[in-house]
Protein backbone atom coordinates (compact mmCIF):
# COMPACT_ATOMS: atom_id res chain seq x y z
CA UNK A 1 0.00 0.00 0.00
CA UNK A 2 1.53 3.27 -1.06
CA UNK A 3 -1.19 5.73 -0.07
CA UNK A 4 -3.33 6.50 2.96
CA UNK A 5 -6.71 4.77 3.00
CA UNK A 6 -8.56 8.12 3.34
CA UNK A 7 -6.09 10.77 2.23
CA UNK A 8 -8.83 13.44 2.11
CA UNK A 9 -8.91 13.70 5.93
CA UNK A 10 -5.46 15.28 6.00
CA UNK A 11 -4.84 18.80 4.81
CA UNK A 12 -1.54 20.66 4.61
CA UNK A 13 -0.75 23.98 6.23
CA UNK A 14 -0.79 25.40 2.71
CA UNK A 15 -4.36 24.22 2.17
CA UNK A 16 -5.38 25.84 5.46
CA UNK A 17 -3.57 29.08 4.57
CA UNK A 18 -5.57 29.14 1.33
CA UNK A 19 -8.89 28.57 3.11
CA UNK A 20 -8.64 31.05 6.00
CA UNK A 21 -11.48 33.12 4.59
CA UNK A 22 -13.54 30.23 3.24
CA UNK A 23 -17.00 30.43 4.87
CA UNK A 24 -17.50 26.67 4.38
CA UNK A 25 -14.43 25.95 6.52
CA UNK A 26 -13.92 26.39 10.28
CA UNK A 27 -10.46 25.93 11.75
CA UNK A 28 -10.30 24.62 15.32
CA UNK A 29 -7.30 24.51 17.65
CA UNK A 30 -7.11 22.09 20.58
CA UNK A 31 -4.12 21.92 22.91
CA UNK A 32 -2.99 20.44 26.19
CA UNK A 33 -2.58 24.01 27.52
CA UNK A 34 -5.03 26.79 26.62
CA UNK A 35 -2.25 29.37 26.79
CA UNK A 36 -0.85 28.17 23.45
CA UNK A 37 -3.90 29.29 21.48
CA UNK A 38 -3.88 32.51 23.51
CA UNK A 39 -0.26 33.24 22.56
CA UNK A 40 -0.96 32.79 18.87
CA UNK A 41 -3.24 30.76 16.65
CA UNK A 42 -3.92 30.24 12.98
CA UNK A 43 -5.72 33.42 11.84
CA UNK A 44 -9.45 32.94 12.24
CA UNK A 45 -9.16 29.67 14.18
CA UNK A 46 -11.45 29.12 17.16
CA UNK A 47 -10.39 27.17 20.24
CA UNK A 48 -12.08 24.04 21.57
CA UNK A 49 -10.64 22.92 24.88
CA UNK A 50 -10.64 19.22 25.71
CA UNK A 51 -11.38 19.90 29.34
CA UNK A 52 -13.53 23.01 29.60
CA UNK A 53 -15.47 22.46 26.37
CA UNK A 54 -15.56 18.71 25.73
CA UNK A 55 -15.70 17.08 29.15
CA UNK A 56 -18.88 17.02 31.22
CA UNK A 57 -18.38 19.13 34.33
CA UNK A 58 -20.03 16.74 36.79
CA UNK A 59 -19.47 13.25 35.41
CA UNK A 60 -16.47 11.47 34.03
CA UNK A 61 -17.82 11.61 30.50
CA UNK A 62 -17.94 13.69 27.35
CA UNK A 63 -20.44 16.52 27.03
CA UNK A 64 -23.92 15.41 26.05
CA UNK A 65 -25.54 15.94 22.70
CA UNK A 66 -27.25 19.22 23.64
CA UNK A 67 -23.99 20.68 24.95
CA UNK A 68 -22.20 19.57 21.78
CA UNK A 69 -24.82 21.31 19.65
CA UNK A 70 -24.42 24.46 21.73
CA UNK A 71 -20.62 24.30 21.39
CA UNK A 72 -20.78 23.98 17.60
CA UNK A 73 -23.31 26.77 17.35
CA UNK A 74 -21.12 29.11 19.42
CA UNK A 75 -18.05 28.28 17.35
CA UNK A 76 -19.87 29.04 14.12
CA UNK A 77 -19.96 25.41 13.00
CA UNK A 78 -23.03 24.14 11.17
CA UNK A 79 -23.69 20.59 9.99
CA UNK A 80 -22.23 21.22 6.54
CA UNK A 81 -19.08 23.04 7.74
CA UNK A 82 -15.76 21.41 6.92
CA UNK A 83 -13.94 21.48 10.26
CA UNK A 84 -10.14 21.40 10.27
CA UNK A 85 -8.53 20.46 13.57
CA UNK A 86 -4.96 21.17 14.59
CA UNK A 87 -2.98 21.67 17.77
CA UNK A 88 0.11 20.95 19.82
CA UNK A 89 2.32 17.86 19.97
CA UNK A 90 1.53 15.82 16.83
CA UNK A 91 -2.11 16.92 16.96
CA UNK A 92 -2.91 14.63 19.88
CA UNK A 93 -5.65 16.86 21.31
CA UNK A 94 -6.75 17.78 17.80
CA UNK A 95 -7.39 14.07 17.19
CA UNK A 96 -9.29 13.94 20.49
CA UNK A 97 -11.57 16.78 19.36
CA UNK A 98 -11.88 15.19 15.90
CA UNK A 99 -12.99 11.98 17.63
CA UNK A 100 -15.66 13.81 19.67
CA UNK A 101 -16.95 15.40 16.44
CA UNK A 102 -17.19 11.93 14.90
CA UNK A 103 -18.88 10.65 18.08
CA UNK A 104 -21.69 13.13 17.34
CA UNK A 105 -21.71 12.37 13.65
CA UNK A 106 -20.09 15.44 12.11
CA UNK A 107 -19.44 14.49 8.45
CA UNK A 108 -16.60 16.68 7.21
CA UNK A 109 -13.63 16.58 9.57
CA UNK A 110 -9.98 17.13 8.68
CA UNK A 111 -6.65 17.23 10.49
CA UNK A 112 -4.02 19.79 9.52
CA UNK A 113 -1.00 17.52 9.20
CA UNK A 114 1.82 18.57 11.54
CA UNK A 115 -0.33 20.92 13.62
CA UNK A 116 1.15 23.95 15.35
CA UNK A 117 4.68 22.71 14.82
CA UNK A 118 4.38 22.40 11.05
CA UNK A 119 2.59 25.78 10.83
CA UNK A 120 5.56 27.30 12.66
CA UNK A 121 8.16 25.42 10.58
CA UNK A 122 6.44 26.59 7.39
CA UNK A 123 6.90 30.17 8.57
CA UNK A 124 3.21 30.97 8.58
CA UNK A 125 1.53 33.81 10.47
CA UNK A 126 0.24 33.54 14.04
CA UNK A 127 -2.64 35.71 15.21
CA UNK A 128 -3.69 36.88 18.67
CA UNK A 129 -6.89 38.47 17.45
CA UNK A 130 -10.20 37.54 19.01
CA UNK A 131 -12.25 35.21 16.87
CA UNK A 132 -16.03 35.40 17.35
CA UNK A 133 -17.81 33.83 14.39
CA UNK A 134 -21.55 34.35 14.03
CA UNK A 135 -23.50 31.59 15.72
CA UNK A 136 -24.59 28.72 13.52
CA UNK A 137 -27.41 26.20 13.64
CA UNK A 138 -26.32 22.69 14.55
CA UNK A 139 -28.10 19.37 15.04
CA UNK A 140 -25.99 16.48 16.30
CA UNK A 141 -26.74 12.79 15.85
CA UNK A 142 -26.92 10.30 18.67
CA UNK A 143 -23.48 9.12 19.81
CA UNK A 144 -21.83 6.72 17.37
CA UNK A 145 -21.28 3.77 19.70
CA UNK A 146 -19.09 2.03 17.12
CA UNK A 147 -16.08 4.25 17.90
CA UNK A 148 -16.34 4.05 21.66
CA UNK A 149 -15.80 0.95 23.82
CA UNK A 150 -17.07 0.91 27.39
CA UNK A 151 -15.76 -1.46 30.03
CA UNK A 152 -18.03 -4.44 29.39
CA UNK A 153 -17.38 -4.30 25.67
CA UNK A 154 -13.64 -4.18 26.30
CA UNK A 155 -13.98 -7.25 28.53
CA UNK A 156 -15.91 -9.19 25.90
CA UNK A 157 -13.45 -8.07 23.23
CA UNK A 158 -10.52 -9.18 25.36
CA UNK A 159 -12.06 -12.54 26.31
CA UNK A 160 -12.68 -13.36 22.67
CA UNK A 161 -9.00 -12.73 21.97
CA UNK A 162 -9.50 -9.72 19.70
CA UNK A 163 -6.95 -7.01 19.05
CA UNK A 164 -6.16 -4.62 21.87
CA UNK A 165 -3.64 -1.87 21.31
CA UNK A 166 -2.01 -0.19 24.28
CA UNK A 167 -0.62 3.09 22.91
CA UNK A 168 1.10 4.29 26.06
CA UNK A 169 4.85 4.32 26.65
CA UNK A 170 6.65 0.98 27.03
CA UNK A 171 7.30 1.82 30.70
CA UNK A 172 3.59 2.29 31.34
CA UNK A 173 2.80 -0.89 29.39
CA UNK A 174 5.26 -2.87 31.46
CA UNK A 175 3.89 -1.40 34.69
CA UNK A 176 7.10 0.39 35.60
CA UNK A 177 5.42 3.74 35.65
CA UNK A 178 1.85 4.97 35.70
CA UNK A 179 2.13 8.07 33.54
CA UNK A 180 3.97 9.37 30.48
CA UNK A 181 7.73 9.81 30.68
CA UNK A 182 8.48 13.36 31.88
CA UNK A 183 4.88 13.81 33.01
CA UNK A 184 3.74 13.35 36.60
CA UNK A 185 1.08 10.88 37.68
CA UNK A 186 -2.41 12.10 36.98
CA UNK A 187 -4.12 9.40 38.91
CA UNK A 188 -3.63 5.96 37.35
CA UNK A 189 -3.93 3.66 40.33
CA UNK A 190 -2.58 0.39 38.93
CA UNK A 191 0.41 -0.31 36.76
CA UNK A 192 0.57 -2.67 33.80
CA UNK A 193 -1.58 -3.35 30.76
CA UNK A 194 -4.77 -5.21 29.86
CA UNK A 195 -3.78 -8.85 29.31
CA UNK A 196 -3.53 -9.58 25.61
CA UNK A 197 -2.82 -6.00 24.55
CA UNK A 198 0.15 -5.26 22.32
CA UNK A 199 2.13 -2.06 22.76
CA UNK A 200 2.69 0.51 20.03
CA UNK A 201 3.39 3.89 21.65
CA UNK A 202 1.23 6.55 19.96
CA UNK A 203 4.16 8.78 19.16
CA UNK A 204 5.66 6.20 16.81
CA UNK A 205 3.01 7.10 14.24
CA UNK A 206 4.47 10.59 13.86
CA UNK A 207 7.50 12.24 12.34
CA UNK A 208 9.68 14.75 14.16
CA UNK A 209 7.91 17.67 12.47
CA UNK A 210 4.56 16.58 13.91
CA UNK A 211 3.22 15.12 10.65
CA UNK A 212 2.02 11.55 10.33
CA UNK A 213 4.37 8.92 9.00
CA UNK A 214 3.91 7.71 5.45
CA UNK A 215 1.47 4.92 4.63
CA UNK A 216 4.42 2.61 4.00
CA UNK A 217 6.00 3.34 7.41
CA UNK A 218 2.69 3.01 9.24
CA UNK A 219 2.05 -0.31 7.57
CA UNK A 220 5.50 -1.50 8.58
CA UNK A 221 4.86 -0.48 12.16
CA UNK A 222 1.33 -1.77 12.74
CA UNK A 223 0.87 -4.53 10.19
CA UNK A 224 4.31 -6.08 9.93
CA UNK A 225 5.77 -5.32 13.34
CA UNK A 226 2.82 -6.10 15.62
CA UNK A 227 0.75 -8.10 13.09
CA UNK A 228 -2.36 -5.93 13.38
CA UNK A 229 -5.15 -7.24 11.17
CA UNK A 230 -6.93 -4.34 9.54
CA UNK A 231 -10.16 -6.22 8.99
CA UNK A 232 -10.43 -7.39 12.57
CA UNK A 233 -11.91 -5.00 15.18
CA UNK A 234 -9.35 -3.19 17.31
CA UNK A 235 -9.68 -1.31 20.57
CA UNK A 236 -6.95 1.23 21.26
CA UNK A 237 -6.51 2.63 24.74
CA UNK A 238 -4.30 4.94 26.77
CA UNK A 239 -5.28 6.66 30.00
CA UNK A 240 -7.17 9.89 29.39
CA UNK A 241 -7.89 9.56 25.68
CA UNK A 242 -5.70 11.90 23.66
CA UNK A 243 -3.03 9.35 22.79
CA UNK A 244 -5.55 6.68 21.81
CA UNK A 245 -7.51 9.26 19.77
CA UNK A 246 -4.42 9.82 17.67
CA UNK A 247 -3.81 6.11 17.17
CA UNK A 248 -7.52 5.59 16.37
CA UNK A 249 -7.22 8.30 13.70
CA UNK A 250 -4.12 6.69 12.24
CA UNK A 251 -5.58 3.19 12.13
CA UNK A 252 -8.97 4.17 10.78
CA UNK A 253 -8.21 6.93 8.31
CA UNK A 254 -4.60 6.40 7.31
CA UNK A 255 -4.31 2.61 7.47
CA UNK A 256 -7.95 1.83 6.70
CA UNK A 257 -8.54 -0.49 9.66
CA UNK A 258 -12.05 -1.32 10.78
CA UNK B 1 1.55 47.65 53.50
CA UNK B 2 3.32 45.18 51.23
CA UNK B 3 2.49 41.64 52.34
CA UNK B 4 1.83 38.34 50.59
CA UNK B 5 -1.87 38.93 51.23
CA UNK B 6 -1.80 42.45 49.77
CA UNK B 7 0.04 41.20 46.69
CA UNK B 8 -2.54 38.45 46.24
CA UNK B 9 -5.30 41.07 46.51
CA UNK B 10 -3.61 43.18 43.84
CA UNK B 11 -3.30 40.17 41.51
CA UNK B 12 -6.91 39.11 42.16
CA UNK B 13 -7.89 42.69 41.33
CA UNK B 14 -6.04 42.47 38.01
CA UNK B 15 -8.08 39.41 37.05
CA UNK B 16 -11.39 40.81 38.26
CA UNK B 17 -13.82 41.89 35.57
CA UNK B 18 -11.85 40.20 32.78
CA UNK B 19 -13.66 37.84 30.44
CA UNK B 20 -12.28 34.28 30.18
CA UNK B 21 -10.16 35.06 27.12
CA UNK B 22 -8.68 38.14 28.83
CA UNK B 23 -7.90 36.06 31.90
CA UNK B 24 -5.92 33.66 29.73
CA UNK B 25 -4.12 36.57 28.10
CA UNK B 26 -3.17 38.03 31.48
CA UNK B 27 -1.98 34.61 32.67
CA UNK B 28 0.22 34.30 29.60
CA UNK B 29 1.66 37.77 30.39
CA UNK B 30 2.53 36.58 33.88
CA UNK B 31 4.21 33.53 32.31
CA UNK B 32 6.43 35.76 30.21
CA UNK B 33 7.61 37.44 33.41
CA UNK B 34 8.87 34.28 35.13
CA UNK B 35 12.67 34.64 35.34
CA UNK B 36 14.74 31.95 33.63
CA UNK B 37 16.15 29.23 35.85
CA UNK B 38 19.34 30.52 37.53
CA UNK B 39 22.62 28.77 36.74
CA UNK B 40 22.74 27.49 40.34
CA UNK B 41 19.70 25.29 39.74
CA UNK B 42 20.45 23.92 36.27
CA UNK B 43 22.29 20.82 37.45
CA UNK B 44 19.63 20.05 40.04
CA UNK B 45 16.97 20.35 37.37
CA UNK B 46 18.80 17.69 35.41
CA UNK B 47 18.43 15.35 38.36
CA UNK B 48 14.68 16.02 38.26
CA UNK B 49 14.77 17.26 41.81
CA UNK B 50 11.99 19.66 42.69
CA UNK B 51 9.50 17.97 40.40
CA UNK B 52 5.82 18.47 41.15
CA UNK B 53 3.60 15.46 41.03
CA UNK B 54 -0.09 15.42 40.15
CA UNK B 55 -0.07 18.24 37.67
CA UNK B 56 -0.04 17.63 33.96
CA UNK B 57 3.15 19.31 32.86
CA UNK B 58 6.81 19.00 33.67
CA UNK B 59 7.25 21.62 36.40
CA UNK B 60 10.36 22.14 38.51
CA UNK B 61 9.97 24.06 41.76
CA UNK B 62 12.41 25.08 44.45
CA UNK B 63 10.69 26.98 47.26
CA UNK B 64 13.57 28.45 49.26
CA UNK B 65 14.08 30.51 52.37
CA UNK B 66 17.19 32.67 52.52
CA UNK B 67 17.79 34.75 55.68
CA UNK B 68 14.17 34.17 56.62
CA UNK B 69 12.90 35.47 53.28
CA UNK B 70 10.95 33.32 50.86
CA UNK B 71 11.62 32.94 47.18
CA UNK B 72 10.38 30.56 44.54
CA UNK B 73 12.82 29.35 41.91
CA UNK B 74 11.03 27.51 39.14
CA UNK B 75 11.09 26.27 35.60
CA UNK B 76 8.03 25.36 33.57
CA UNK B 77 8.08 23.99 30.04
CA UNK B 78 7.20 26.59 27.36
CA UNK B 79 4.42 24.33 26.11
CA UNK B 80 2.61 24.98 29.40
CA UNK B 81 2.09 28.75 29.49
CA UNK B 82 -0.88 28.74 31.85
CA UNK B 83 0.96 26.63 34.43
CA UNK B 84 3.97 28.88 34.01
CA UNK B 85 1.76 31.93 34.52
CA UNK B 86 0.40 30.52 37.77
CA UNK B 87 3.90 29.74 39.03
CA UNK B 88 4.92 33.31 38.13
CA UNK B 89 1.99 34.62 40.20
CA UNK B 90 3.11 32.55 43.19
CA UNK B 91 6.69 33.70 42.73
CA UNK B 92 5.65 37.37 42.68
CA UNK B 93 3.42 36.89 45.71
CA UNK B 94 6.07 35.35 47.99
CA UNK B 95 9.33 36.91 46.76
CA UNK B 96 11.26 38.42 49.67
CA UNK B 97 8.49 38.04 52.25
CA UNK B 98 8.95 36.24 55.59
CA UNK B 99 8.68 32.50 55.05
CA UNK B 100 5.83 31.91 57.50
CA UNK B 101 3.78 34.62 55.82
CA UNK B 102 4.50 33.17 52.38
CA UNK B 103 3.62 29.67 53.52
CA UNK B 104 0.17 30.90 54.56
CA UNK B 105 -0.73 31.74 50.95
CA UNK B 106 -4.34 30.71 50.50
CA UNK B 107 -5.30 28.37 47.65
CA UNK B 108 -8.48 30.42 47.26
CA UNK B 109 -6.39 32.50 44.87
CA UNK B 110 -7.12 29.88 42.17
CA UNK B 111 -10.87 30.44 42.46
CA UNK B 112 -10.69 34.17 43.19
CA UNK B 113 -8.68 34.92 40.04
CA UNK B 114 -11.23 32.91 38.06
CA UNK B 115 -8.52 30.54 36.84
CA UNK B 116 -10.41 27.50 38.11
CA UNK B 117 -13.21 28.34 35.72
CA UNK B 118 -11.12 29.03 32.60
CA UNK B 119 -8.76 26.09 33.10
CA UNK B 120 -11.18 23.39 34.27
CA UNK B 121 -11.16 20.99 37.16
CA UNK B 122 -8.22 18.76 36.28
CA UNK B 123 -5.89 21.65 35.60
CA UNK B 124 -7.04 23.48 38.75
CA UNK B 125 -6.19 20.37 40.71
CA UNK B 126 -2.74 20.57 39.18
CA UNK B 127 -2.39 24.19 40.27
CA UNK B 128 -3.47 23.32 43.80
CA UNK B 129 -0.83 20.58 43.87
CA UNK B 130 1.77 23.16 42.84
CA UNK B 131 0.69 25.60 45.54
CA UNK B 132 0.64 22.86 48.19
CA UNK B 133 4.13 21.85 47.16
CA UNK B 134 5.39 25.43 47.42
CA UNK B 135 3.85 25.87 50.87
CA UNK B 136 5.28 22.58 52.14
CA UNK B 137 8.67 23.51 50.77
CA UNK B 138 8.66 26.89 52.47
CA UNK B 139 7.57 25.43 55.79
CA UNK B 140 10.26 22.75 55.61
CA UNK B 141 12.85 25.42 54.90
CA UNK B 142 11.95 27.51 57.96
CA UNK B 143 14.40 26.71 60.78
CA UNK B 144 12.61 25.72 63.99
CA UNK B 145 12.31 28.64 66.39
CA UNK B 146 14.26 28.34 69.61
CA UNK B 147 11.21 29.14 71.71
CA UNK B 148 9.23 26.21 70.32
CA UNK B 149 8.46 23.56 72.94
CA UNK B 150 10.69 20.55 72.56
CA UNK B 151 9.71 17.00 73.37
CA UNK B 152 11.30 15.71 76.51
CA UNK B 153 14.08 13.21 76.02
CA UNK B 154 12.92 9.73 76.76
Amino acid sequence: MAAYAHPEVLVTTEWVANHLADPRVRIVESDEDRGLYTMGHVPGAVEIDWQVDLQAPLERDYIDRAAFERLCSERGISNDTTVVFYGDKNNWWACYTFWVFKLYGHPECRIMDGGRKRWELDGRTWSTERVAPPHARYTATEQDASIRALRDEVLRHQKSGRQLLDVRSPEEYRGERMHMPDYPNEGAVRGGHIPGAVNVPWVRACNDDGTFKSARDLEKLYVREVKLKRRSPTIAYCRIGERSSLTWFVLKYLLGAT
Amino acid sequence: MDTVASRVERIVGEFADLDPREKLELLVEFAAGLPPLPESHRARRAEAEGRVHECQTPVFLWPEVIDGRARLVAEVAPEAPTVKGFVAILSQAVEGRPAAEAAALDEAVIDRTGLAEVLGMLRSRGLRAILARVKRGLLAAVPPTTSAPRPAAS
